[in-house]
């Protein structure tokens, strides 16, 4: 990697990843996708790499983490839209989903599949491809896609995003639909030192309604992967959304996703990020609040083992008056596995009457694993209601013991306390067919500890 | 607070510590900070060639190090830091006994009130004017059992192994640009020995002027608490209100040997035009408590972290913040505390006020190390907003290691209530009196933790802070 | 395993010099005393940081970024800002050069 800041050489600049790349691969789009794509490869160049100089990478190096050399693009495997045909790990996770009002599957960040109840597509509710879209809703994607939400000045990783995202999905709810199911997105990855790009794009007009549950996920993969999601999410006037998204790639993966959420006036945009799975896992999330009114509940749950390193850095930004947000991310750290949380709440000087929360709990399941916690606060109105917390404990042996003296084994115990502590993030967000999924695989992991 | 007192009456806003005596010194350096600048200061103290090395090593790591980029703003300090004396002589020796001290330094001192709290309060005094200690006496009892309360110049001098055993252990030159800066330049600070088993029953005081303008003032103090012991030292600072910049950079090393106690008061009391920038770091060994009172009230940034290095099984460390922002102030303080033993605890408790266009920030570090078996650390950070101009910040870093470790952090930021302003108000009180009450309250746990007298002052300073802040 | 590595050749540590190398992934340093050489992990027990990067004092071992302080003989912490030992390897000076000993 080019690390020498003495020289002018832009750095994470490969043999996979540079501008003859970018331009090679929009060589077929319309113009001003191509120009926003060499836009975001210009940003790309000029960021530096981050390093642990960096407040927000202080703890994950990436020198250490990611070989951005070592990838290659992926092959372009043409899936058959047949169920039957599915990889077994793919099969499995969508067999599991309960009843949706829409499904989209893909594989090696293309997308081969999309239904959506019928009536919803009356009604103009979009669920598709942002490849596909970029023929059929164009003005949508001109509008929302890494413009405004989460534009490529953003960030190193989000300027690669934006120059290299391959395919990804649109769904785009009109002025007062709600959708009582959710959509449900599935995403695989087989192919392995290969770097994928991928865009979820969710627009909620006034007072609609939409929930959307994100999973991806992979078996083991031989050499690194860089898995790379920007999700931008908006909700406009009254409306109503939840983001899940599942990360439960194998040993290997390198997850990064940028999250941004825009809550407009007596909105309620919502989301739950599960981290399971990855080698490396970082997670952006910053949630705008930017009517009054507006509210976001942020959840996150990560459990870690083997040398599992997670990092998620979050911020709540109060921007307009009377709004408020509550952010609740637990994990539990068993053998060598780490976790970073970083969380900032910033309550800018036109956002009186805040309501503004942030807990990060940690638990430690193993002498090796460890726990950086760094919940910051900057506040610049005086009306507010703020308050962050943060704990890193061990098991409580007390509720052990107690369980233990009810016959239950100390393996049982231990288990039974890991899944009421983690359960508490999941009991805030009962999606149907989330808290299950989710439970099905920390109790995998915890069997094998 | 006498009954229906208000904030007019405790008269509030002027700085009453912001006169200004006749300039007098014996000798100062050119402006700025040169390698001769440091051979001179050197040279004015007679010093061993090893501290002149020393000097001259740290003048090398301080030019080697960025101007930090986090914290508060520091854009404008190095045009500040070309422009100060870094050293002023304020007069030839240091005296021990009062009415030797010249007759305009012993005015201001006698202004700020010392040598009555010398009588009333106090095991010893020392005061530093400029850059120098002008006065240092020890009540005899203490003297006859041992303690050495000494100005850091006497103890290089007349303890010089025991000086030298400790001297930039606990705050090496590289620790930080400051501290790299203040091992240049030190001049003045106390040098303290409480020997084993001895308990001092009354604090020692340590009292900081700046009288000269553009003026940075480096003082550097060594403790060592020698097992056992108990002691309980206090330091104040002021300076008078100039419209140029000043510098303050103190180093503050303690070490608190097994079954030790010790605690350390600060009432930072400077001028509104004064960077206070200041390293304090305690290294605690077994059984050993350390606790640091740490009030910021001054000073246009103040950036200071006091720490505990819990080195020792069973250590305890304790640090106990209160800020208070005014209009143009910014505090940025915390504390740090590290694990580095089994069974050790700590606890930091940070109380903010900020008023105006005030902004205070809490910093902090808890880190446990690998080993640190059944470590527990607990924090608290509470701030409170007077303004809607008014900003409050909290970044507490907490880094565990050891599983069988126990770390919390808390912080609340919340509006002066108007529930409790209404209530107050309801019962008879003005706005302001109300308001004075509550802030009060609020910093309270602290106060109550001061000598009387220092708890009475630091009520008398909240209230005059007070003054014009309703509406 | 007990190996014996060469590391160095003697004309490459004189007295009162620092030099770092790599035995195999892991960095090393290596202090001549006065003629006693020593060699430790390159890593700073604090931050992580180059150790060869500082300087001695005497015996002691001082870490340029922050001025953590080791006995190079023991490896023992000798000054804040550390609080843990680095870890220390036996050393052969033989004909050939300088052999340490990576268990």
């Amino acid at each position: 990697m080019p690390m020498d800041t003495t020289t002018m050489d832009p750095e994470g600049v490969t043999e996979t990843l540079n501008r003859e790349k970018v331009q090679a691969y929009s060589g077929p789009e319309p113009e001003w996708l191509k120009e926003r794509r060499s836009h975001a490869w210009e940003v790309y160049e000029k960021t530096p790499m981050p390093t642990t100089r960096l407040e927000e990478w202080r703890y994950t190096d990436l020198k250490k983490k990611l070989d951005l050399d070592g990838l290659a693009w992926p092959e372009v495997t043409e899936c058959a839209d047949d169920f039957d045909a599915c990889p077994d790990g793919l099969r499995d996770a969508m067999e599991a989903d309960r009843a949706a009002a829409g499904h989209v599957w893909g594989i090696d960040g293309l997308v081969f599949h999309i239904d959506l109840e019928e009536d919803l597509q009356q009604k103009g509710v979009v669920l598709t491809s942002t490849r596909r879209a970029v023929d059929s809703h164009p003005d949508l994607l001109k509008q929302y896609l890494a413009t405004e939400t989460l534009p490529p000045e953003s960030g190193k990783f989000e300027a690669l995003n934006a120059s290299f995202w391959t395919d990804g999905i649109l769904l785009y709810v009109p002025s007062g639909v709600r959708l009582d199911l959710p959509i449900r997105v599935t995403r695989w990855v087989s192919q392995t030192g290969v770097a994928l790009f991928s865009r979820t794009l969710v627009i909620a007009e006034p007072g609609s309604q939409v929930s959307l549950v994100d999973e991806i996920l992979s078996d083991d993969l031989e050499s690194q992967t860089l898995v790379s999601d920007a999700v931008e999410v908006v909700a406009k006037d009254g409306a109503q959304v939840q983001y899940v998204s599942l990360q439960r790639l194998g040993h290997g993966a390198f997850y990064q996703s940028s999250q941004r959420t825009l809550a407009q006036r007596d909105s309620t945009l919502d989301t739950l990020n599960v981290s399971m799975g990855a080698s490396t896992s970082r997670v952006d999330l910053n949630a705008q609040l930017l009517g009054p009114g507006a509210n976001s509940d942020m959840l996150g749950l990560y459990f870690g083992d083997d040398t599992q390193h997670f990092d998620h850095n979050t911020s709540q930004d109060h921007v307009a008056p009377n709004t408020s947000s509550d952010l609740l991310y637990k994990g539990a750290l068993d053998n060598e596995s780490r976790s970073v949380f970083r969380g900032i709440i910033r309550v800018h000087p036109k956002g009186q009457k805040t309501d503004a929360y942030q807990t990060n709990r940690n638990l430690l399941l193993s002498d090796n694993a460890r726990a950086d916690s760094l919940p910051n606060l900057e506040i610049q109105a005086d009306d507010v209601r703020c308050s962050h917390g943060a704990t890193v404990g061990q098991l409580d042996a007390e509720s052990r013991f107690y369980l233990m003296s009810r016959g239950l084994t100390r393996e049982q115990a231990e288990r039974l306390v890991v899944m009421g502590f983690l359960g508490e993030v999941l009991s805030r967000l009962p999606l149907g067919g989330v808290v299950e999924k989710v439970t099905n695989v920390i109790e995998e992991k915890l069997r094998q500890v | 607070m006498p009954e229906n007192e208000t904030l007019q009456d405790l008269g509030l806003d002027e700085y009453k510590y912001g006169f200004v005596d006749e300039e007098k010194h014996v000798f100062r350096t050119q402006p700025g900070l040169t390698e001769e600048v440091v051979r001179q200061i050197s040279a004015q103290k007679e010093e061993p060639e090893w501290m002149l090395e020393f000097r001259l090593k740290a003048l090398d790591i301080y030019n080697s190090k960025p101007m930090p980029t986090w914290g508060g703003d520091l854009s404008s300090l190095n045009r500040v830091l070309d422009d100060i004396y870094y050293y002023v002589r304020p007069q030839d020796k240091m005296e021990h006994d009062w009415d030797d001290v010249p007759e305009n330094i012993k005015t201001t001192f006698e202004r700020l009130g010392i040598p009555e709290a010398e009588q009333k309060i106090l095991a010893g005094v020392g005061a530093q004017y400029e850059s120098e200690m002008v006065y240092h006496s020890l009540k005899q009892e203490w003297e006859e059992k041992g303690v050495i309360f000494d100005s850091i110049e006497e103890g290089l001098k007349n303890h010089p192994e025991l000086f030298r055993q400790y001297f930039g252990t606990v705050v090496p030159s590289e620790d930080n640009k400051f501290s790299a800066m203040n091992s240049a330049v030190w001049s003045g600070g106390s040098f303290v020995y409480i020997p084993k088993g001895v308990e001092l029953e009354t604090p020692l005081q340590a009292y900081f002027r700046v009288n000269q303008e553009r003026m940075g003032q480096f003082e550097r103090t060594l403790i060592i608490a020698d097992e056992g012991s108990h002691a309980h030292y206090i330091e104040g600072c002021t300076a008078p209100v100039y419209s140029t910049e000043s510098f303050h950079s103190g180093v503050i090393e303690i070490v608190v040997h097994q079954n030790a106690r010790f605690r350390y008061t600060t009432i930072q009391n400077w001028s509104n035009n004064m960077y206070n920038l200041v390293t304090q770091r305690a290294m605690v060994h077994e059984n050993a408590s350390m606790e640091w009172l740490d009030g910021n009230l001054g000073s246009k940034l103040t950036m200071k972290y006091p720490s505990c290095f819990l080195v020792g099984e069973g250590a305890h460390g304790e640090i106990l913040s209160i800020a208070y922002a005014g209009n143009g102030q910014h505090h940025d303080t915390g504390g740090k505390v590290v694990h580095a033993a089994p069974r050790t605890t700590s606890s930091i408790v940070s109380k903010s006020i900020s008023r105006g266009t005030g902004r205070s920030s809490y910093r902090g570090l808890c880190k446990v190390y690998e080993g640190a078996k059944h470590a527990k650390s607990n924090v608290e950070c509470d701030a409170l907003l007077i303004n809607d101009t008014s900003r409050t910040d909290t970044y507490p870093y907490i880094e565990i290691d050891e599983r069988d470790a126990n770390v919390g952090h808390e912080a609340t930021v919340s509006k002066v209530g108007e529930e409790q302003l209404f209530y107050l108000m309801s019962r008879g009180m003005s706005e302001e009196e109300a308001m004075a009450l509550i802030v009060r309250g609020f910093i309270e746990p602290i106060a109550k933790e001061l000598p009387l007298e220092y708890a009475v002052e630091l009520n008398r300073l909240i209230d005059l802070e007070m003054e014009g802040s309703v509406g | 395993m007990a190996e014996w590595i060469k590391v160095a050749t003697l004309e490459e540590c004189p007295p009162g010099s620092l030099r770092s190398t790599m035995v195999g992934i892991d960095p090393v340093v290596i202090a001549n005393v006065d003629g006693t050489v020593y060699a430790a992990v390159d890593r700073c027990s604090h931050e992580d940081l180059p150790l060869s990067d500082g300087e001695m004092e005497g015996a002691n071992l001082v870490c340029t970024y922050h001025g953590a302080r080791f006995d190079i003989t023991t490896g023992a912490p000798r000054g804040l800002p550390a609080v843990k030992p680095i870890k220390t390897f036996p050393v052969e000076v033989r004909e050939d050069g300088i052999y340490i000993q990576k268990g």
